[in-house]
């Protein structure tokens, strides 16, 4: 007994730690209560006003009661649920599947003959961003923007681009 | 956490599912998680309750604890976040700073209870603390002061032969005879 307590005194110390006393620990009630009261000197010399309480048996108790690891049933993501084929939900939720479907395509060909049927809208020239939105006609934004104001741009950058051009073609002419 | 550190050996062991090692953790830490406690549980009757919580919690999460850091400090940092929870479920404030692990084991939590406890634990925790306090002093020095530096100034077995210049197995049976004289005292006081 008394050689028992001294591998368990020193165990407590971290010192030589071997599998065989800690399975005597760990097994033998009496060594843990010794444990205990070893465990409860160094906590009142560490502070004079330690709390005593041993709750252990509580805990293990609580810990029995919960569900361990291995009776918790792993996920799998790849297993499919299986779906009953007699379930009047499903069958509904199928039959309607089928009509959003051929409503989808028959919205998809309206959608279509709209766009094509649409007047072409002239480009801006601005060839970073298409701002024309989908299916076609594009309104002004803003309040202060006018028909006539993008006319007059258009213009303007048809002369400017003429001018470009004149004066490219004198270049070549006072190369040759 | 190295692996001659009794928590690192019984987490392994609980950790391949020996159950059982887990009461050995409780023993070992259930005083102090519950000094911690004092700081924020004021209601002494709750202190048994909250200390269970905190080790179910532990329980729960030690498939996941890899050893990183001691098994104290995440201990330490579970039953702060515990008596946090508690005092949120009790519609009160947690206080203002955390006292860290360190300073949590000298925390003086009793004089917090001691309004609301019974006098009969009060004599009884007195008593206790007495009779630890007077076996040491009545110790042979060379006991004495084996088991001080180890306990309060937390020195390993050879740090101590080195300064009381004595083999190691000295210290380890002077060690073990302080304690087992401190026992025989306080043995029978907490069986009755």
């Amino acid at each position: 007994m008394k050689e028992t307590n001294e591998q368990l005194s020193s165990l407590i110390d971290n010192e030589n730690i071997d599998s065989k006393s800690l399975d005597a620990l760990i097994n033998d009630k009496q060594q843990q209560a010794v444990f205990s009261r070893y465990q409860l000197m160094g906590d009142v010399m560490r502070n004079e006003n330690a709390i005593n309480i041993d709750i252990s048996e509580q805990v293990m108790a609580e810990i029995a009661k919960q569900p361990t690891l291995e009776t918790v049933t792993p996920i799998i993501a790849n297993e499919p649920t299986p779906i009953k084929a007699d379930n009047n939900v499903i069958a509904f939720v199928k039959r309607f599947g089928q009509y959003a479907i051929a409503a989808s395509v028959a919205g998809v060909v309206v959608m279509t003959s709209f766009m094509t049927s649409q007047p072409v809208v002239e480009n801006s020239g601005i060839e970073v961003l298409n701002t024309v939105p989908f299916g076609g006609g594009a309104s002004p934004v803003s309040l202060q923007a006018s028909q006539k104001l993008s006319k007059q741009a258009l213009q303007d950058r048809h002369e400017r681009l003429e001018a470009l051009l004149k004066d490219h073609q004198l270049q070549l002419q006072v190369q040759q | 956490m190295n692996e001659r550190d009794l928590d690192f050996q019984l987490i392994q062991r609980i950790q391949n599912g020996e159950q059982q090692a887990f009461t050995l953790l409780v023993r070992k830490y259930q005083n102090r998680v519950a000094n911690i406690l004092t700081r924020y549980v004021r209601n002494s009757g709750d202190i048994a309750d909250v200390t269970q919580e905190v080790f179910i919690k532990v329980h729960k999460s030690l498939p996941s604890f890899r050893g990183d850091s001691a098994f104290y400090t995440w201990l330490y940092r579970i039953t702060v976040n515990t008596a946090k929870n508690y005092l949120t479920s009790q519609s009160r404030r947690p206080p203002a700073s955390d006292i860290d692990a360190v300073e949590a084991d000298s925390y003086d939590g009793s004089e917090a209870l001691k309004e609301a406890d019974s006098p009969e634990s009060i004599l009884r925790s007195e008593e206790i603390k007495q009779v630890i306090m007077n076996t040491i002093d009545q110790l042979p020095a060379e006991l004495k002061a084996a088991i001080t530096l180890r306990e309060l100034e937390g020195m390993s077995y050879d740090e101590i032969a080195k300064i009381e210049d004595c083999p190691i197995g000295t210290v380890r049976s002077r060690i073990f005879r302080a304690r087992d004289a401190i026992d025989k005292q306080l043995a029978p006081l907490l069986e009755e």
